[in-house]
């Protein structure tokens, strides 16, 4: 499995955090798995809760009109990515 | 017939039919486009098998008695009666129609608090009269979660007729992270969003609760968006009474929907085995506003709630939601 970037690690750890993924270690999450399906498995709703969370903690929001956003939730490096691209420094 | 055959079902009448009704409704005027509701009418009756058999099945458990062609042709008659009237709401708006309105305060007590509405309503009566309302307030903004998709050809001659209206809608059939986004940024505004909360669709969680005496299945997702967006939930009502009467209702629901991840299931069932018997009381009252023409009990239960399954993408189309 590909080595988490501190970044990636971070995010990781708010959305284990956030969804209460009780049987999920950060560290797990492979960078280029799917968060949607796969063994993580999560939904769209846990998606709004990911959105929230990342709103909160970096202060800047995930946009509904974003045509990436396929992309961008489709795996903690993509999402790990645009969040560092868009955050407020 | 499932919700799947369903959705797949074509849409009745077809592209030229609709613009016709539409274009005598507008030329000649309401009363003579009612006229041609009884030849539809009865074509609907013997053409669309199907929708005749769910309509006599759902009316004889409504009514209590054996219904018989009577009920099902004013069934049918009233559903042909307010997909007509959409054209005139939105061409017009309330002009020309008696509206009542019911519980206006308490739900503009609600707004006030600047978080945001969830408006659920049902595949009862009409959702036009609710859209129709919301163009005269302006200063409190209405989103409204439909399926373009699903009604493509009644979509498009709608939306030209009112293209305000077609622009507060949130397309269902987007990616549903996309749909859940665009919900969470309305609410932030303070807006009403709204949503049709009986039926799910193909492979979405579902819970099933006692409806008419037999549970019935219906979607998690919009009481798992209120909780997580944190937005109280009122019902919402557009009740065709006859002629040109409606009601359109608002009954505050849920203040607080937090269900939390430990014990969501149960948390769930409670909320919405409540919803499901205020429902089934306003339809018991209303038979023939019941616009769910399928077998609205026996659709085969996805198998999604207790166990997820999951999806391949965050999609509420497809995937589970629990």
């Amino acid at each position: 499995m590909t080595e988490q970037t501190a970044a990636e690690r971070e995010l990781a750890e708010l959305i284990v955090a956030s969804l209460n993924l009780d049987s999920v270690a950060p560290a797990e999450i492979g960078p280029d798995a799917p968060l949607f399906g796969g063994t993580l498995g999560l939904d769209s709703i846990d998606a709004l809760e990911i959105a929230l969370a990342v709103s909160k903690r970096y202060g800047f929001q995930l946009r509904s009109d974003n045509p990436d956003n396929r992309r961008i939730f489709g795996s903690l490096r993509a999402l790990a990515e645009h969040i560092q691209q868009h955050r407020p420094q | 017939m499932t919700v799947a055959q369903w959705q797949g079902r074509k849409e009745g009448g077809g592209r030229f039919a609709l613009w016709l009704i539409r274009s005598i409704g507008l030329t000649c005027g309401r009363g003579v486009a009612r006229l041609i509701l009884y030849p539809i009418t009865l074509y609907f009756f013997f053409r669309r098998g199907h929708e005749r058999r769910a309509s006599r099945a759902f009316l004889t458990r409504a009514l209590g008695r054996p219904a018989g062609v009577p009920d099902v042709l004013r069934h049918i008659h009233a559903f042909a009666s307010i997909t007509l009237d959409r054209v005139f709401l939105l061409a017009r708006g309330m002009r020309g129609f008696d509206i009542d309105i019911v519980g206006m305060e308490a739900l503009e007590r609600r707004l006030d608090g600047g978080r945001g509405v969830l408006l659920l309503g049902a595949h009862v009566g009409s959702f036009e009269v609710l859209r129709v309302l919301a163009l005269k307030r302006p200063q409190v903004p209405l989103r409204v979660v439909l399926d373009k998709a699903q009604t493509p050809v009644m979509t498009e001659l709608l939306e030209a007729l009112a293209p305000d209206i077609g622009n507060n809608v949130i397309d269902a059939s987007r990616g549903s992270t996309d749909v859940v986004l665009a919900m969470h940024e309305a609410a932030q505004r303070g807006a009403m969003v709204a949503l049709l909360g009986d039926r799910g669709r193909a492979h979405e969680a579902m819970r099933r609760v006692p409806f008419f005496g037999e549970p019935a299945p219906f979607p998690a997702a919009p009481w798992l968006i209120a909780s997580t967006l944190q937005l109280p939930v009122v019902l919402c009502f557009g009740l065709y009474l006859g002629g040109n009467r409606y009601r359109l209702m608002f009954e505050p629901y849920a203040e607080d929907t937090t269900i939390p991840r430990a014990g969501r299931d149960a948390a769930l069932d409670a909320l919405i085995r409540g919803y499901a018997a205020r429902l089934e009381a306003m339809v018991r009252e209303h038979p023939y506003n019941w616009f769910n023409f399928y077998d609205f009990w026996h659709d085969p239960a996805p198998d999604g709630g207790a166990d997820p399954g999951r999806a391949d993408q965050p999609d509420l189309r497809g995937g589970h939601l629990a």
